[in-house]
């Protein structure tokens, strides 16, 4: 694809995200605008995977571990703070940091793929088990008690950055889609750069990307460090959102539906992930006010429907079938039999 | 340059061991600026090994490996390549989604900027004689096109020391003989190791060979003296002596 087709492509959908910022508040009600804003924090989530995946080659069973690390460490950074942007900003260096810790052993130990997708599973199970064992009043950091499994409530609402005022849910939706759009502008910038080419090089071969000269191990690390410092945003955005963390945050749930959307949505794209997320959390959500029939077997068919008949995810396939659709239709055009 | 000069490689006691097996056992083995060596044995001889061990695709148990008077052995794939060692591989290792010339440019990008990189891809896929399907993706490609597009990659990087891993599989006739003049006019401004079984194609650029045997070295010398060698022909071809005259 051209450069110019490329930037054109990623203009409109940034196009269309910045409408549905400014219009849905005034358009829907309250309940469908906290609706959506689960969507943006789960999309920003799924795209901190989308990321590392189809622009780096990791695959990371673990992406709840910098979701909810994300939202503990807010949530106590906050609750401690009284502020909401600083601790944001602090939540995301912290996340970006462990990433890189957990992230350096991973690739400078030159696991291979399949230990990589262990040790980010088990590393995230720990860490769910660590905090769902914090009921005590023992376990508190400054002011914030973790709570084991009841988790933490009473997290500060997100404010209006540098400011005292706490955001009302139309602006919260607006602020969250907001950072959606600069998310995935970002990430475009990103792998258009001379450094996201050498990543998908090293997800296309990694061992001729070795043998050109780059140091695979490097880009690697900061790959899957940029994707924690995203899945912990969102985790943070979850926990303000909610105003409540709980350990569930960590758990193999999380990650498996991280999985799911990004697949779902086609790997190797970035509006996939997003489409993903809501269209499946969407369904969830309508299945569940039937009592017709257990939702989780629907979802389950619909998983394997989309594997079998879109494997490469809803939007390249849907890319494909427009590309020839339009080509069916300008084609009789050509003049042919008469 | 004087004759006794400097070995561009050198490795001492060189050991590749997986756990009971050694695949490369106590190799000593030399090689002077500009020099075209090829290096024979059956399979499992331990050549592949020795060539990943030179590029840092291992890390070899024990022994020193000096290129250039400088220690590589252990070092990091890409610390060798920067030193200036280009390998292709035994399988083509490519990238499958993009044209040839892409995949040569990408290569020759590493060490010059975008718009010299294309033109110098456009004269290697003119000296590998490939210009024609510079634009197909390489995916598609017969294995011999992949070898020379893999071979272009390497040599877009330019290296000091050119480790080419069966370059002739899947070659045949023309493509082959004309691969061969590419390798030897290499020789004098690189220096290369090449892996290979075709004992023709060997012929072809005759030069020193050595003969690995289960990873050591077996016999070092000139292709003719090589080939009539008895006992080569026991181990290498599977030959019984008296059979082969």
């Amino acid at each position: 694809m051209s450069a110019l087709g490329y930037w054109r492509g990623v203009a409109l959908v940034a196009a269309v995200f910045l409408a549905i910022l400014l219009f849905v508040p005034a358009w829907f009600d309250l309940f469908e605008v906290l609706q959506m804003t689960q969507y943006i924090v789960l999309a920003i989530y799924a795209l901190s995977l989308a990321y590392i995946w189809g622009f780096g080659g990791i695959v990371s069973f673990g992406q709840a571990g910098f979701f909810g690390l994300g939202g503990y460490a807010f949530a106590v950074i906050s609750i401690n703070m009284g502020d909401t942007t600083v601790p944001f900003l602090l939540t995301i260096a912290l996340c970006f940091a462990f990433a890189a810790v957990l992230g350096y052993f991973m690739f400078y130990g030159r696991l291979s793929d399949v230990y990589l997708g262990v040790v980010t599973l088990v590393v995230t199970l720990i860490m769910w088990k660590l905090i769902s064992h914090t009921a005590g009043p023992e376990y508190a950091i400054g002011k914030a008690r973790l709570g084991g499994f009841n988790g933490i409530p009473s997290i500060p609402i997100m404010r209006v950055p540098f400011t005292d005022r706490e955001m009302d849910p139309g602006e919260m939706f607006q602020y969250f889609m907001g950072l959606l759009i600069f998310v995935y502008l970002l990430l475009h910038v990103l792998i258009r750069s001379k450094f996201g080419r050498i990543a998908i090089s090293i997800r296309e071969n990694e061992v001729r990307t070795g043998l050109l000269g780059y140091d695979i191990r490097r880009y690697k690390l900061l790959v899957f460090s940029i994707g924690g410092a995203l899945g912990g945003a969102s985790g943070a955005m979850w926990a303000t959102y909610q105003t409540f963390i709980d350990p569930n945050a960590f758990s193999l749930e999380m990650s498996a539906k991280c999985l799911i959307w990004v697949m779902a949505g086609g790997v190797g794209t970035l509006v996939g992930p997003i489409v993903g997320v809501v269209a499946l959390q969407y369904l969830s959500l309508k299945l569940g006010e039937t009592a017709f029939i257990n939702n989780l077997v629907i979802l389950g068919i619909v998983l394997v429907l989309l594997v079998l008949l879109m494997p490469r995810g809803i939007v390249p396939t849907l890319h494909d079938w427009l590309r020839k659709g339009v080509a069916l239709v300008r084609q009789p055009s050509r003049g042919g039999a008469p | 340059m004087s004759p006794a000069s400097e070995p561009i490689l050198a490795t001492s006691s060189l050991t590749m061991r997986f756990g009971g097996v050694v695949a490369v056992d106590d190799v000593d083995f030399s090689l002077e600026p500009g020099e075209l060596r090829c290096l024979i044995g059956p399979n499992g001889a331990g050549k592949s090994t020795f060539f990943k061990c030179l590029t840092g695709q291992l890390r070899p148990t024990s022994g020193s490996i000096l290129f250039d008077g400088e220690e590589i052995g252990g070092r990091h794939t890409h610390e060798v390549v920067a030193r200036g060692i280009g390998i292709k591989t035994q399988v083509p290792n490519l990238f499958e989604g993009l044209s040839a010339r892409e995949n040569v440019s990408l290569a020759a990008n590493r060490r010059n900027p975008a718009d010299r990189a294309a033109r110098m891809a456009g004269e290697m896929l003119e000296l590998m004689q490939i210009a024609d399907i510079a634009d197909d993706t390489v995916g598609t490609l017969a294995h011999g096109q992949r070898q020379l597009v893999e071979l272009a990659m390497v040599l877009a990087g330019q290296p000091r020391l050119v480790l080419l891993d069966e370059p002739a599989a899947g070659m045949a006739g023309e493509e082959r003989a004309r691969l061969a003049s590419v390798v030897r006019n290499l020789a004098g401004d690189n220096t290369l190791i090449v892996v290979e079984h075709d004992m023709d194609f060997i012929k072809d650029i005759a030069s020193t060979v050595t003969v690995f045997h289960r990873g050591r070295i077996f016999i070092e010398g000139h292709v003719e003296e090589i080939m009539a060698h008895s006992e080569v022909q026991e181990i290498y071809l599977g030959k019984e002596t008296n059979a082969a005259a």
